[in-house]
């Protein structure tokens, strides 16, 4: 298993972030990954980056500024309309490190 | 730990718009003590910023919800509208979702409550659970299936 640090950003940084963050932990553990979520709101997004060495940031709230950290559009995993399609993304980026 | 209690099952809400909807549908879980008198401002103010709406493959719902301040006591408010009400899609504030069930979530501390909160989803992509709600013709039928799959 690779660890891995994922940020999980919705609107409260709690509620919706908690509920995806425990999918895609569940998700990307049968692609041989570890993955810790970190859960933030998009205003604290820069704070929680600082700490370093995040993948990627999986968010369910627009979060319009760039940022060093690749964005995945995580609602899809929320909807059932695009799970695969969310973990797709991450695993692109996770592979590709 | 129940989140889904018979008070917090409204069926046939008549509302407006999105904000009259959170405001009938918090009214219950104002009156019965489980979020503080602040809870439906401050549910109405996140809405607008961070919208709830999901367009899932079956209906478009929403789940309006604020920080754990304003709760008491965690619970899950299931309403089935009488007619739809436009919420904007979470994350994609420009698109627009018909929701016509409302499961307004007062959770406290989400590390908590991870439970509702996967049941909740596990809800949403559950096509068959959907539809069970859809087709509650009262609050026993509602909240029946809001017991069976959310606890």
């Amino acid at each position: 298993m690779k660890t891995v640090k994922i940020l999980c950003v919705c609107g409260s940084g709690t509620v919706s972030s908690s509920m995806v963050a425990q999918k895609i932990k569940d998700a990307l553990a049968q692609y041989g990954y570890d993955v810790h979520c970190v859960e933030c709101s998009p205003n604290s997004a820069e704070t929680a980056l600082a700490a370093g060495g995040f993948s990627l940031m999986a968010c369910v709230s627009p979060v319009y500024q760039d940022f060093d950290v690749p964005k995945v559009n995580a609602v899809g995993m929320l909807t059932g309309l695009a799970e695969q399609q969310v973990v797709d993304d991450c695993l692109a980026i996770l592979n590709a490190e | 730990m129940k989140a889904v209690h018979r008070e917090l099952i409204l069926f046939d809400v008549d509302a407006e718009n999105a904000e009259d909807a959170i405001r009938q549908i918090g009214a219950p879980l104002l009156e019965h003590g489980y979020v503080r008198d602040t809870f439906i401002d401050a549910v109405i103010q996140r809405e607008k910023e961070y919208p709830t709406g999901l367009q899932l493959r079956t209906m478009g719902v929403a789940m309006p919800h604020t920080f754990g301040v304003h709760v008491i006591a965690p619970a899950v408010c299931v309403a089935k509208l009488a007619h739809p009400v436009e919420f904007r899609h979470m994350g994609e504030g420009d698109v627009r979702v018909s929701a016509e069930i409302l499961f307004m979530m007062a959770i406290s501390d989400p590390k908590k409550q991870l439970e509702t909160l996967s049941n909740m989803m596990g809800v949403f992509v559950n096509d068959e659970a959907m539809i069970e709600f859809a087709n509650a013709r009262g609050t026993q039928e509602l909240f029946e299936a809001a017991r069976r799959y959310i606890g």
